[in-house]
């Protein structure tokens, strides 16, 4: 028998080597069971990682990147459209457009219009690409947010981030491939960062903020040097029984994985402590020193596992309810807009001032816009709006302080350089390295992609 | 009966075929023609066929064959010959309307070329080119392996007993191969014993086999299994995972289907009672039209049985208006899961490469459109309906039917009551109105709070108090935490509490009593016209315990927190709190009818308890100095008869007969279809007969109804040359980790062909001559040589077959999700091995299910993992961390993945250790001598070696030291070690 000893574990998980040379390593060299193994895209890609920011429930364009003048000169003006949320509805048989609740102004050198409800990423605005021609294909928050995710609007499909793990695997074996920072449920639940037919190991996990911020993360043994003896001990039995097995790429792979959960349970709680940034590191992003939630939290956590390597970080804003979905009330805006302001400007400066900015995809979106009309005057509200919405890109391989595409008159339909769901992912894969319409993945007898049979690359907003 | 099914359905298209090229037999003018090659036709090939041709149909267009421009695309023809001008081809690439094609316009010299062959009749010479289905021609539908009839093929010659051996044999033989050793018979029978139950086999299980050394000591075991409960359970979930089986409907908001476990229940007993698949299969399709040909006693269970169908997923805020769809995953599912073909692609055009047509699919969608599906609730319509009963209508008529007339009888005396009382409550209204003292008045903003300002007022008997509750703009985050108190200012100084009297008894009355024995003092109202009692008491509700209320429908409502911890809901409701919540149209109330006639001082507190509301809520306090007690009474009067019939009302229901339903399907208004162009069900095209697929002959429905009797009876035909070899290839699958066809869901063009053509006939040949017995196909493929091989490696062996796909050797597995979930419960001495029935979902009628607050819980159990609740917007997180099936697609096959994630749960989850504590004491049961060996057997079934023990010892004594208690922690450290073992993840 070989004997065990707790030098061998520890040594081996510290240096992040492979656990035992020779067979084993060429077992798991090959790649064949390991679906996160780092891979090439089609073409060098300018992202190496992406941070995607998702504000749940529907933000208005017309309030914060949009600006309509010609929106507050027909103020109270009644207008008819046949609008998938007001189509037989009660009370909505007239319509009046409505104008914006927030001024805008210029900012930065490029002088792009923002309104006040984003101040501080006004700020930034010359690092941002900002798209003002969204579309979407569907009115309903949870069909809506699907379709963002998945490029599907019904049907279960692969996240966008299982597909970017699939695509590219990941550089740190010690983090999974796609997390998500999602204190609240979204809409469509676990469909959002779902795998769906892609292999499991390409599903997001999600992190809570907490004492467990992955579930079984924390180990349940109290002294650290029981558990490694135990990792210890159960591989020396694990090998005991590979010793007739030798071959097996599966066991050997298994093995390998308690190391690599091993280093989780280390590199994980050092990648959520906020501990060792600095006061000028957290008030970028508005957060007090211990403070351990908010999206300041979600942001800088962002920017820490970005840098170690984790290819897809989601960052929800909110969740399926309390959100952005603000039919009784605009003012819900503001409030809304204070708690994500700050740390996404802080994001943004913290990305260069880390020198990720290259490197790092920003991408900031809703499931819709709301609309520029209500069925009052007064109405303090704004109701779904899915024919147009605004987004923005920053850092890798977008231009900076550029606008692409703008709505009609009113804000209602987009109508220059129109960029639906589909071309807006085609565009995040394509800044990753890939042709959308390549990557593909062999399920019941098709091949599926993220952009289903549609999306074309928008390449004016490509730096 | 079809006898030579395949001939004619070949038959058919070769007739199809005849009648296409007959049209075409005209001469065509020589110089036309010729003007067509030389100008036309190199002009569709270089500006059109890119998007218009074999690779890509945009539009549903080809222009690279006459019939192509003849069909049409998605909006019908585009070429009127002789008329350029109604021709939207021209129309097209002269830019004149919305369509503009292609996009760079053509020069003016090619547009006239286009022109005039149009206005010259469009003569075009071009070949038919041979006839299609789908995304392959007629001739090569033909010649497709899995099209072809199954034909017993003869067994090869050789040695062994098993016709399997002797299939595979010659295969590794062809390589100069053969088999592996037999495995030792331990390890026989832990893999037979998953194989079949999903649990790990005893070790008396063991001990008995060992000893028996009869030829049939094999045999026997098989048998023994096959007999098994624990047999459906694991071959009924393989089931389960292909029809995508889940409790919940799938729809926005995820509505619960509490009657699904009944369709889940009959898969597992109809396995375990060996039902004929091709029975098993019809009644899926069509059971409640053979339920109603009797025999009774299998009425219920065919009803169930169309759960299969049911089962389709729901879509949408509204799932009625989403069916298209759902009949979309029907079709999927019973293509690729009954017949190897991925049928789902044709909804929106014909299959880029399978022998199906978008026709194909209307044709099937009109079969489904004709059927009424039970409906599940979804958040526009929260509550189900079009439940089947689970008895035939007669039967239904004599039992059911008065039990309901008397309850629609108490239920029109419940009505009449209520008019009595709003009567007397339009009385009160009247007098209110004249008698008003408003106190005051105020609004909360969102999430906010505010104090009553305190006021002091004379009151007398009888007189009324009210505190009522204002939506601002609702929308139905109006909860509203309140603490209302009137306190006697002279006298003998009493207070009422509102909080404090109401909330330990809340479900007591309403009027409710007060703290000083007098009764009907607190009143909750339903203000929203003329003051009426909220009359609804509901306990627990959302199936929170100790979350109870009085309310009108979902709202207005008056709720108490009667814990004394905060409870979750929609929002965070406090301990020990009372709330009312307006409805959307207006005003909840709590009044205060006075039993004294004293000064007193009213004080309280108003609280927005649902922040993001996004509104909050105001509040009027009002005095009303009339003496309003003769009509108060008059209601209360009416009440106290409403509660006695509300009494007689639950002994009726608490007396009722068995009535039954199942989330099924029955037949509805029967109609063809219309093509969906493009998929869009808003664009409707030509209809399509109800027939079934072309390629397997296309006959038209012969029954009246849906026709789902046609097409149960096309499916399980014996002479459906798909039906029998999908199913065997699935038998094999499970049992040998891979199909003979590698892609079980797909027999088509994109799929693989069968490793073993000959075998998989040959197993579907003699699957249908038994009767279609699933249990035979076991015993005939378990006692084979092939599947008692060894699993060890051959390096030789290997190198001329790395996959192993002539199965030189046995292949190791990974359990799955269930069965180690299973296991764990097994050698933990804890699995609770009966069968459940329904989840404890809460009732209906407190249903109230959104996308934003859609259904999400997982109920516990200690019963095996097959009745896990399925939730389908939500995935069961130990599901879904170890490859469980997606209760939203058929699975086919499971996948084994091996994830960190996973690894974390045998280090740190609950579970785990919980479950290796019991097994440690388990074996702590026996003698210190005894113990590791106990341990073994119960996880591995076997003794422990010399190396093990000399492992196990050294680890004991490591882990020990220094431990206060020597055995305790370091035995379940050891079981720990073993239950995450690869010894015991893994089959042989």
């Amino acid at each position: 028998m070989k004997p065990f000893n707790r030098r061998g574990f520890v040594r081996s998980s510290l240096a992040g080597s492979l656990l035992m040379g020779g067979l084993l390593g060429d077992l798991l060299a090959e790649g064949r069971t390991d679906p996160l193994a780092p891979k090439k895209p089609h073409f060098p890609g300018k992202a190496k990682s992406v941070i995607f920011l998702f504000m749940s429930g529907g933000v208005s364009h017309v309030d914060s990147f949009d600006p309509k003048p010609k929106l507050i000169a027909d103020h109270g003006k009644q207008v008819t459209f046949d609008h998938p949320e007001t189509r037989n509805r009660p009370g909505y048989e007239k319509l009046y457009l409505k104008k914006p609740d927030w001024k805008f102004a210029p900012r930065g050198r490029s002088g792009i219009e923002v309104s006040d409800l984003f101040p501080e990423l006004g700020r930034q605005i010359d690092d941002l690409t900002l798209i003002r021609s969204m579309h979407t294909s569907h009115s309903n928050h949870y069909n809506a947010t699907l379709g963002m995710h998945t490029g599907s609007f019904a049907f279960a499909r692969p996240s966008i981030g299982a597909w970017t793990s699939y695509g590219l695997g990941t550089e740190n074996r010690n983090l999974p491939s796609f997390m998500v920072l999602a204190p609240q449920m979204p809409y469509a639940g676990t469909q959002v960062w779902a795998s769906d037919f892609l292999p499991g190991a390409h599903q997001g996990t999600r992190v809570l903020p907490g004492t467990e911020p992955v579930a079984n993360l924390r180990p349940r043994i109290a002294q650290r040097s029981q558990q490694e003896l135990e990792l210890e001990a159960l591989r020396s039995f694990n090998e005991l029984h590979r010793e007739s097995r030798p071959e097996d790429p599966a066991l050997a792979a298994r093995i390998k994985s308690f190391e690599t959960a091993f280093g989780m349970q280390t590199e994980m709680p050092d990648a959520l402590d906020l501990s060792k940034e600095d006061d000028k590191t957290l008030a970028l992003y508005g957060l007090q020193r211990g403070q351990t939630d908010g999206f300041g939290w979600q942001c800088l956590v962002a920017r820490r596992l970005v840098q170690r390597g984790v290819r897809f970080v989601e960052l929800i804003h909110t969740g399926s309810s309390g959100n952005w979905d603000s039919h009784g009330n605009m003012a819900d805006h503001g409030r809304l807009a204070k708690q994500v302001d700050q740390p996404m400007a802080g994001l943004i400066q913290d990305l260069k001032r880390v020198g990720l900015f290259e490197d790092v995809l920003v991408v900031w979106t809703s499931e819709f816009g709301r609309t520029p009309f209500n069925n009052t005057v007064n109405n303090p509200g704004r109701e779904h709006h899915n024919w147009a919405f605004s987004s923005w890109l920053a850092g890798a391989g977008v231009k900076r302080g550029h606008v692409h595409g703008a709505t009609d008159e009113h804000g209602m339909r987009a109508v220059e350089k129109p960029v639906h769901v589909h071309d807006f992912h085609a565009t995040i894969l394509h800044l990753l390295g890939f042709d959308h319409t390549r990557l593909t993945y062999r399920h019941a007898g098709r091949d599926y992609r993220l952009t289903d049979v549609h999306g074309e690359v928008v390449k004016d907003v490509l730096s | 009966m079809i006898r030579t099914f395949a001939r004619r359905a070949l038959g058919l298209l070769l007739l199809g075929c005849v009648a296409s090229s007959a049209g075409a037999a005209d001469p065509v003018p020589r110089e036309r023609a010729e003007y067509f090659e030389k100008h036309v036709r190199p002009l569709l090939i270089a500006k059109c066929e890119s998007c218009h041709g074999a690779e890509k149909q945009k539009g549903g267009l080809r222009l690279d064959t006459k019939d192509g421009w003849q069909r049409g695309g998605d909006s019908g023809p585009v070429i009127v010959p002789g008329d350029p001008d109604k021709s939207r081809l021209i129309q097209a690439v002269r830019h004149s309307g919305e369509l503009k094609m292609p996009k760079e316009k053509l020069k003016d010299a090619e547009i006239a070329t286009l022109v005039r062959w149009v206005k010259d009749g469009a003569i075009d010479p071009r070949e038919e080119g041979p006839r299609r289905i789908g995304g392959i021609t007629l001739d090569d539908a033909k010649k497709w392996w899995a099209f072809q009839p199954v034909r017993r093929p003869d067994v090869p010659k050789s040695t062994f007993a098993s016709p399997i051996d002797a299939f595979v044999g010659a295969k590794l033989a062809g390589k100069k191969l053969g088999f592996s050793p037999a495995a030792d018979k331990r390890t026989w029978l832990r893999r037979v014993t998953y194989d079949l139950t999903g649990l790990p086999p005893t070790r008396e299980e063991l001990d008995a086999f060992e000893k028996d050394s009869s030829p049939d000591a094999f045999a026997k075991v098989v048998d023994r299994l096959l007999e098994s409960p624990h047999y459906g359970e694991r071959w009924g979930r393989h089931w389960l995972d292909l029809v995508r089986y889940a409790d919940t409907a799938g729809d926005n908001s995820d509505h619960p289907l509490p009657h699904a476990w009944r369709y889940r229940n009959w898969v597992i007993d109809a396995f375990n009672r060996d039902q004929p698949y091709d029975e098993f299969l019809r009644e899926q399709i069509a059971g409640d039209l053979l339920a109603a040909k009797g025999p009774p006693e299998k009425y219920a269970s065919r009803v169930v049985a169309t759960g299969f169908l049911a089962m389709a997923r729901r879509f949408e805020h509204d799932s009625d208006k989403a069916m298209h769809l759902t009949h979309e995953d029907g079709i999927d599912t019973i293509g690729k899961a009954l017949l190897g073909l991925t049928l789902g692609c044709a909804r929106c055009h014909d299959h880029k490469y399978d022998a199906v047509s978008a026709r194909d699919y209307y044709a099937l969608y009109g079969i489904l459109e004709s059927s009424k599906f039970s409906f599940a609730g979804c958040e526009a319509k929260q509550q189900p309906r079009d439940l089947v009963p689970l008895m035939p209508q007669e039967e239904w008529n004599r039992v059911v039917k008065p039990h309901q007339e008397k309850m629609a009888k108490v239920d029109a005396e419940l009505r009449a009551n209520t008019e009595t009382e709003m009567k007397h409550a339009k009385a009160v209204l009247a007098a209110f109105a004249k008698h008003r003292k408003t106190l005051s008045t105020g609004d909360i903003a969102d999430g906010g709070e505010k104090r009553l300002p305190a006021t002091e007022i004379d009151v007398k008997a009888g007189e009324v108090v009210f505190l009522s509750i204002t939506p601002h703009k609702n929308h139905g985050a109006d909860t509203t935490l309140v603490e209302f108190e009137i306190a006697e200012l002279d006298g003998p100084g009493r207070t009422w509490n509102a909080t404090a009297d109401l909330i330990g008894d809340l479900l007591a009355g309403n009027p409710h009593k007060d703290g000083h024995g007098n009764e009907s003092v607190w009143w909750l109202l339903d203000a929203r016209n003329q003051p009426m009692p909220l009359a609804e008491p509901v306990r627990d509700v959302n199936g929170k315990p100790g979350l109870h209320a009085w309310r009108n429908g979902d709202t207005p409502s008056a709720l108490v927190n009667s814990t004394r911890s905060d409870i979750a809901a929609w929002t965070k409701l406090p301990a020990r709190s009372l709330f009312l919540h307006p409805a959307a149209n207006g005003n909840v109330a709590l009044a205060w009818l006075s039993p004294t006639s004293r000064k007193v001082r009213i004080t309280g507190r108003i609280q927005d308890a649902h922040p993001g509301g996004p509104d909050g809520v105001g509040w009027v306090l009002e005095h009303f100095a009339v003496d309003v007690r003769a009509d108060l009474a008059g209601m209360t009067k009416a009440a106290e008869q409403r509660a006695e019939l509300a009494r007689q009302r639950a002994e009726l229901a608490r007396t009722a007969p068995r009535q039954d339903v199942a989330f099924a399907v029955v037949d509805g208004q029967p109609a063809d279809a219309r093509i969906h162009i493009k998929g869009d069900p808003e664009k409707l095209g030509d209809p399509v007969p109800r027939r079934w697929l072309e390629v397997l002959g296309g006959q038209r429905i012969a029954t009246p109804g849906s026709g789902r009797l046609d097409l149960a009876g096309w499916i399980a035909s014996k002479d459906n040359p798909l039906t029998a070899r999908v199913m065997v290839n699935r038998v094999w699958l499970h049992h040998f980790g891979k199909g003979l066809v590698p892609t079980p869901n797909d027999f088509g063009t994109r799929g693989v062909p069968p490793t073993h053509p000959e075998l998989l006939d040959w197993l579907a040949a003699e699957f249908v001559s038994s009767g279609w017995s699933i249990k035979a196909m076991h015993r005939t493929i378990l006692l084979s040589e092939c599947y008692r091989q060894a699993s060890a490696h051959r390096a030789a062996a290997a190198s001329v077959d790395p996959n192993n796909e002539l199965l030189w050797r046995f292949d190791r597995r990974r359990l799955s999700a269930e069965e180690l979930r299973d296991s764990l419960l097994a050698v933990g001495g804890n699995l609770n091995r009966t069968a459940a029935d329904a989840h404890p979902f809460p009732p209906e009628s407190s249903w109230g299910f959104t996308q934003h607050v859609p259904f999400a819980t997982f109920f516990e159990t200690d019963r095996r993992s097959v009745y896990l609740i399925n939730v389908r917007n939500r995935r069961h997180p130990f599901m879904s961390l170890f490859d469980g099936a997606d209760p939203n697609a058929t699975t086919p096959q499971r996948q084994a993945t091996t994830v960190p994630t996973q690894a974390l749960y045998f280090l740190n989850d609950p579970f785990f250790h919980a479950q290796a504590e019991r097994l440690a004491n388990r074996a702590r049961g026996k003698p210190e001598a005894e113990r590791l060996a106990e341990l073994f057997r119960i996880t591995f079934q076997r003794e422990p070696t010399p190396r093990d023990r000399e492992f196990a010892a050294g680890f004991l004594d490591r882990y020990a030291a220094g431990q206060p208690d020597r055995t305790g922690p370091a035995w379940a450290a050891l079981a720990r070690i073993l239950l995450a073992s690869n010894e015991f993840l893994f089959v042989e």
